[in-house]
């Protein structure tokens, strides 16, 4: 049975039917992991022992009418940076490639006691990008690819777990987001990333970049199946301070509401004309269930200015020890070799400034964001960069559009990004939304609506 | 599409934050950086005393470059007015152990 494109909802009845076992489901995946994702860069280490002996329980508890939900028995990745016992944690870098940490993750132990079955520790961007990287090829496993065509860039820094969403190498994957790490991969993979709300997730076990911004979240086939992962997941963690008690639940499918929904000014001006006449596109398809606000503007505060210091002083701070003994150096990418030094120029006032300017910033954008069930943006401006170029040569001219996922990262809000199409070279694109904090429910009963009148997440790259 | 001295002061920060939006950044925008601050140079120079042995040229030229952004966006911060009963967004909790 081929098993690669099936979401997260029909892997589980096909479990609970008994037509598979978790067991035939983690050799399948394993099969498809060791097979075709050096193809894409995609894996840094399949977790063969651990997945059959996981999927065993599953198998034993499924048969002894044990439900876990519906996850039990049903494979997964985790992007690199979440820690899991017995295998190496490398957060794509080299001088971390031999590193073993002797606990899972937070998140890891909550997927397990959802039943999932880990199969693979997924490739990404070496410290999550926080070093400043410029192209495609800074990590230690190579360019993350795109499984829509292998010569441009998957997204980063979940370049692995979006890349093996789409190459159907895992039914869904855990990736991280700072500031785009999961929307932009997203997109450039044609797949579905929800960024939860900043503390929605434990980050407990997880690389730290910035402790302040760093999110954990879904990677999958559609929105549903990312809610599905989500609810397993959220929740207060004692061990992660930051974390709170707010669960999350899954909406209704068949909600009936009409969704009031803001452009930000500029949105589709002056990027690509495929992102740009995909977006309209989508937002015609919603068309009876929204209204749509054109042309709104965020307030005018320096979310540039904040984001940058927070993860310039953060960063730096999480990965002094690499900066002290200069190993660095070891890094791929020649701009992430003294990316993290310009930091040691920041001071403390400065850094405490940007903390301080970011609560009425917070109260600033829940003001604005209170007015829409959501923001609309085209996720990235363009389709994937080519992967032998710099960001800034990879698509010259493109100039324009709203820049969303810097903000709401700033602050914490919560995202979502799903399929809308394809641009130039075969290569997908995105539409993203954005609401207020804890509104994932929103998001996600709007992404469902979209792809229940769209097929752009059920398409397959030409991989087989 | 034109943008304003101040916007391209907070998509330089930007860049300093996120490398993905470099997209956003034409190169004759980016030719349109001035020259390094003395402040840049001078905290480029501290950075460089502190590990004299590990950097080239080019590395210094980056860094200044970086700094000198950074340095740019800051000040709008500052054009941000807050009190001085605005506190960072973190709250430091006691800690009490177990008896």
């Amino acid at each position: 049975m081929d098993f690669a494109f099936l979401s997260v909802v029909e892997l589980g009845r096909l479990l609970r039917a008994k037509k598979t076992t978790a067991a035939e489901l983690a050799a399948y995946f394993l099969d498809r992991l060791e097979r075709i994702g050096p193809r894409y860069n995609a894996v840094v280490t399949v977790t063969r022992d651990r997945a059959l002996a996981e999927a065993a329980q599953a198998d034993r508890e499924i048969h002894q009418g044990i439900g876990r939900g519906p996850l039990h028995g049903v494979p997964y990745g985790v992007k690199d940076l979440i820690a899991t016992k017995d295998y190496p944690t490398t957060w794509g870098a080299e001088p971390y490639r031999q590193q073993k940490l002797d606990a899972d993750a937070t998140v890891v132990e909550r997927l397990g006691a959802a039943g999932a079955v880990l199969v693979a520790k997924l490739a990404m961007v070496e410290l999550a990008g926080g070093m400043g990287y410029n192209q495609p090829n800074a990590s230690f496993t190579g360019p993350g690819k795109t499984p829509w065509n292998p010569g441009y860039w998957s997204g980063g820094s979940s370049s692995g777990p979006s890349a093996a969403v789409a190459a159907g190498l895992v039914p869904f994957a855990i990736g991280s987001e700072t500031s785009g790490s999961i929307l932009t991969p997203a997109a450039y993979c044609g797949v579905t990333g929800l960024r939860p709300t900043y503390g929605l997730v434990s980050r407990h076990g997880a690389m730290a970049l910035a402790w302040t911004m760093d999110k954990l979240g879904p990677l999958a086939r559609s929105a549903e199946d990312c809610a599905i992962v989500l609810q397993a997941i959220v929740g207060r963690d004692p061990k992660d301070p930051s974390s709170v008690a707010r669960g999350f639940h899954m909406p209704a499918p068949q909600a009936t509401q009409r969704f009031r929904i803001g452009v930000p000014k500029g949105a589709d001006k002056d990027i690509q004309a495929e992102v740009a006449a995909n977006f309209r596109a989508a937002l015609k398809v919603l068309g009876d269930r929204v209204d749509i606000v054109e042309d709104v503007e965020l307030p005018d505060l320096p979310y540039g200015a904040v984001a940058g210091l927070i993860i310039a002083a953060e960063g730096a701070s999480a990965f002094d020890d690499l900066l002290k003994d200069g190993r660095l150096s070891q890094l791929t990418a020649p701009e992430d070799r003294t990316g993290g030094y310009p930091a040691l120029a920041v001071s403390a006032p400065d850094y405490l400034r940007a903390l301080r300017v970011r609560r009425p910033m917070q109260r600033a954008l829940d003001d604005f964001l209170k007015k829409f069930d959501a923001l609309a943006v085209p996720t990235r401006t363009t389709v994937a960069t080519p992967l032998d170029k710099s960001f800034r040569d990879g698509w010259p001219g493109v100039t324009g559009g709203a820049n969303v996922i810097g903000p709401t990262n700033v602050v914490g809000v919560p995202g979502v990004s799903v399929p809308n199409g394809f641009g130039v070279q075969g290569l997908p694109t995105g539409l993203s939304f954005t609401a207020r904090a804890f509104d994932e429910a929103k998001l996600v009963t709007l992404a469902r609506l979209y792809q229940s009148r769209s097929d752009w997440h059920t398409r397959r790259p030409p991989i087989d | 599409m034109e943008i304003s001295r101040r916007e391209f002061a907070e998509r330089l920060a930007l860049v300093a934050a996120a490398p993905w939006f470099l997209e956003d950044l034409k190169p004759a925008q980016q030719q349109q950086a001035q020259e390094p601050s003395a402040l840049a140079k001078a905290l480029t120079e501290a950075v460089r005393l502190r590990y004299p042995d590990r950097f080239t040229v080019d590395d210094l030229t980056a860094i200044t470059r970086s700094i000198d952004g950074r340095l740019r966006a800051i000040e709008r911060l500052y054009q941000t007015t807050l009190t001085n009963a605005d506190e960072p967004d973190f709250v430091y909790s006691v800690y009490r152990g177990a008896d």
